[in-house]
């Protein structure tokens, strides 16, 4: 057997794990009192002991987020959220500040294991630096020493903000306003932890960062939020993982990422993104509503998305780029997989403000089951952006009678010298296609698989190699049930 | 009164018809519409309350959008058409709308009938109008709709049903106004019919929105849309295309393009393709592109020895030719191209 058949049956074998990250971790946990008030805001700032000037903007956030009214324009349905309802903060007991992961709680170093993230300093081989955000609260950060050395800061939201706070009060919220939308809104109110990194002028980080991000107690929302500065010149590549428990609940999560890049800088932003997606009659999984963006604040800079998104029950997320800087870059790669009843609503915004600049965005949807897809996006090109190029692709493959793929591109142009070219298509797998894969002996879930990891190749090309092995998987897993 | 739509209703983001029309609203006035109608073609008119069955059975029965609901609901006048059964009707019939204020229009084609309709909008006043037209089974309708530049508002909207084997066949040439909306609606409701669109916005100012909802409700419908766009001066040319196939519409086959040529650094090209898919034995697909002229075709026509004004007006006619070629009627062609050779002659190119 040649190694590429090899890979599709080893993939398709783990076809039959199903949702493999649900199980729970019996941990003693410390939450917020039920409900969102200003005191759990404050609750929130005070546990992470932080300055009275993070508290003041998380209670205007907050103040602010009561005045919004919830988004609807989304292609997605789900019963009313009670914001009452949940817990704002859990994070696992006795967590002082951590000097190695030798203190860590064994339970959750058992915890990651099961989920296949390297915690541990053996992993080293695997030249990643992991922050693992379990709950509400970071637990690990591995390779600081190494990271200080180049002098890349990567740490916790909350202790940047201890240690860093003019780095933070300088960047925070300068990508996405306070005000941006409700999610952000109210994700900047009861953020609890996430990752901040500065890569310093000149520094290409040494290792892939990531950040590991684990939902486990019940009925808690999740709000992480991560900020990511690119000093000129500089480049690091970020990798981004999600899981959660089964549970028959919805929980939310509600993310905001803020990127920067400075001249000439270029950060490169990778997530698989597997969230407890719900049974197959649609009870429970995750609501993933987040806001992702990007700004290319110096000339030449770049910033790149790539997601492969398979989890949740609802996914609402447009990783966008804010092309300011003359020559700058930005990319969006992104692999949407729908099954059963999950609903996505995800694409992105090209902002087009400065002289030659470009985008490209490439987007697979693929809905199955009873399942919606949506591909959402703006190019939007400036007066002054001279020489701006962009090119979209969104194709959509259906399988099966009962699911929808939508595709909603706007696109607005205010420069004659600009060139935009969008292109969409929407299909099912093809019968020849099928034909020729039983044809030489591969079962109809193998060929599934195989066609459908073709279709999105030019994505999963994209992604940092352990990620695309991982994300290879996921699609098969994602669609398991879907034909026949 | 219904509120009219502002650019915080999506649909309406690139035309903000409440502000664009202001107080005023459409006016009081007694928009009117004349047919000069070859024989074959049955006419009535609206503003009589003694309406035929065919008339009452059809009349303000298709969806309607807000807009279309203020002009049924206020509308005083407008005329009703029909084509009898099998009956072909060569010569076209000759709409003249004109006067401010809201107009209805209601077109019926009965089964096997077919006509070609050539609309003219007088560009003079503030207008509302709202059509509807009946395509019954094998019926085919050539619709040719003709808008010259206007300073003032106007609006129109049209809901159309198919039957099987129905075929549509229209072109809408628009030369902007202050606020130029044309609005279709078409439900593809029997199997094999059909929808075949086209057109194009020449503006040397002010604003053209062209929005289609093909919605194929049945298998083995299909539909392509063709729309170019040449935006100079101070002027924005939108267009919103929706295709959607509703579950189980197998077979269903659609095609969508939509280009814009920006001729100005104050012009402003929006476009909106977009697809909703139910159904999944389809093949659908959209593009849509905006940009300058090809540099290597200028280049060798330049090289061919044409001076650059000449070689890229050759190449934005050959632009926007693509897009009427395809009107049946002769005559009709040549009247779009003669108005779209005059609409070229006043922009900077």
């Amino acid at each position: 057997m040649s190694s590429a058949a090899a890979e599709t049956k080893s993939q398709v074998a783990a076809i039959g794990e199903k949702y493999k990250y649900g199980f729970v971790t019996d941990i003693e946990m410390e939450r917020a009192p039920k409900g969102l008030s200003a005191d759990t805001v404050r609750y929130v700032s005070a546990k992470k002991n932080e300055p009275e000037w993070m508290l003041e903007w998380r209670l205007g956030a907050f103040k602010r987020w009561g005045e919004m009214k919830e988004p609807s324009w989304a292609r997605v349905h789900y019963p009313k959220i009670d914001y009452q309802a949940a817990y704002y903060y859990a994070a696992p007991k006795n967590t002082p500040l951590k000097q190695s992961l030798d203190e860590v709680d064994p339970k959750l170093l058992e915890t990651y294991k099961k989920l296949g993230i390297p915690l541990s300093e053996q992993m080293a081989l695997a030249g990643v630096a992991v922050d693992a955000v379990f709950d509400s609260v970071s637990v690990a950060t591995t390779f600081k020493d190494k990271l200080n050395e180049a002098g890349v800061i990567f740490c916790p939201i909350s202790e940047a903000i201890r240690d860093y706070p003019e780095m933070v009060k300088q960047y925070l919220g300068t990508v996405v306003p306070v005000t941006d939308n409700f999610f952000a809104t109210l994700n900047a109110a009861v953020f609890s932890d996430g990752t901040f990194v500065y890569v310093p002028k000149g520094v290409r980080c040494p290792m892939e960062l990531s950040t590991y991000f684990r939902i486990n107690a019940s009925e808690t929302g999740q709000f992480e939020r991560t900020l990511i500065i690119a000093d000129e010149g500089s480049y690091v590549s970020y990798l981004e993982g999600c899981t959660a428990p089964k549970r028959d609940e919805n929980q939310l999560h509600a993310a905001v990422v803020e990127l920067i890049a400075l001249e000439g800088a270029e950060i490169k932003y990778s997530t698989v993104q597997n969230w407890y997606p719900g049974d197959e009659n649609g009870l429970g999984g995750i609501f993933n509503f987040v806001t992702k963006r990007g700004d290319c604040r110096g000339a030449r800079s770049k910033i790149s998305w790539t997601q492969v998104e398979t989890g949740s029950a609802i996914t609402w997320k447009y990783p966008s780029c804010i092309l300011r800087g003359d020559g700058s870059v930005g990319e969006f790669y992104s692999i949407a997989i729908a099954n059963h009843y999950q609903q996505a609503d995800t694409g992105t915004k090209m902002i087009h403000i400065g002289k030659n600049t470009r985008s490209r965005i490439i987007s697979k949807g693929i809905s199955a089951g009873k399942a919606h897809n949506t591909y959402r996006g703006l190019v939007s090109v400036l007066g002054k952006a001279e020489n701006a190029r962009n090119f979209t692709q969104c194709d959509s493959l259906l399988i099966g009678k009962e699911c929808g793929a939508h595709t909603v591109p706007y696109i607005e142009s205010r420069n004659p010298s600009a060139r935009i070219e969008h292109e969409a298509t929407t299909s099912k797998i093809a019968e020849d296609q099928l034909f020729y894969c039983l044809q030489r002996g591969l079962g109809q879930e193998e060929a599934v698989a195989l066609i459908v990891n073709g279709f999105c190749k030019e994505v999963l090309q994209q992604l940092p190699m352990e990620f695309a092995v991982e994300a290879q998987k996921l699609v098969g897993i994602s669609l398991e049930g879907s034909v026949g | 009164m219904t509120a009219l739509p502002t650019r915080r209703v999506e649909e309406w983001k690139y035309s903000d018809l409440a502000r664009a029309l202001g107080d005023a609203g459409f006016g009081d006035g007694a928009a009117k519409a004349v047919a000069t109608a070859p024989d074959g073609v049955e006419i009535v008119s609206l503003e009589n309350g003694n309406r035929p069955a065919w008339v009452a059975q059809h009349y303000g029965k298709l969806p309607a959008n807000v807009v279309s609901a203020v002009s049924l609901a206020k509308a005083q006048g407008g005329i009703a058409m029909r084509v009898r059964k099998n009956v072909a009707v060569v010569a076209p019939l000759v709409l003249n709308i004109s006067g401010e204020g809201h107009v209805r229009l209601l077109l019926v084609l009965e089964e096997g009938a077919s006509l070609t309709v050539s609309e003219h909008c007088d560009p003079a006043a503030t207008r509302n109008t709202g059509f509807e037209i009946v395509l019954g089974e094998n019926a085919r309708l050539d619709h040719v709709r003709l808008s010259p530049a206007s300073a003032v508002v106007q609006v129109e909207e049209i809901a159309l049903l198919a039957a099987a084997g129905a075929q549509y066949h229209s072109h809408f040439a628009s030369f902007g106004a202050k606020l130029s909306r044309l609005e279709i609606m078409i439900a593809l409701e029997g199997e094999k019919a059909e929808a075949h669109l086209s057109g194009v916005s020449v503006l040397a100012t002010g604003h053209a929105d062209i929005t289609t909802h093909v919605a194929h409700k049945i298998k083995d419908t299909h539909s392509t849309q063709l729309f170019k766009k040449v935006a100079g001066g101070k002027s924005r040319a939108i267009y919103q295309g929706k295709v959607s196939v509703a579950p189980g519409a197998d077979g269903v086959d659609s095609r969508q393009t939509a280009k814009a040529l920006l001729l100005s650094r104050e012009a402003e090209a929006d476009l909106k393709p977009e697809l909703e898919i139910l159904a999944d034995d389809v093949k659908c697909a959209h593009g849509a592109a905006v940009g300058d002229l090809d540099a290597d075709s200028l280049f060798y026509l330049r090289a061919r020895g044409l001076p650059e004004t000449e070689a890229r007006a050759l190449l934005i006619h050959a632009f926007l030719e693509d897009a009427f070629a395809g009107v049946a009627s002769d005559d009709l062609r040549e009247m779009v191209r003669g108005t779209v050779n005059n609409a070229l002659d006043g922009i900077a190119i």
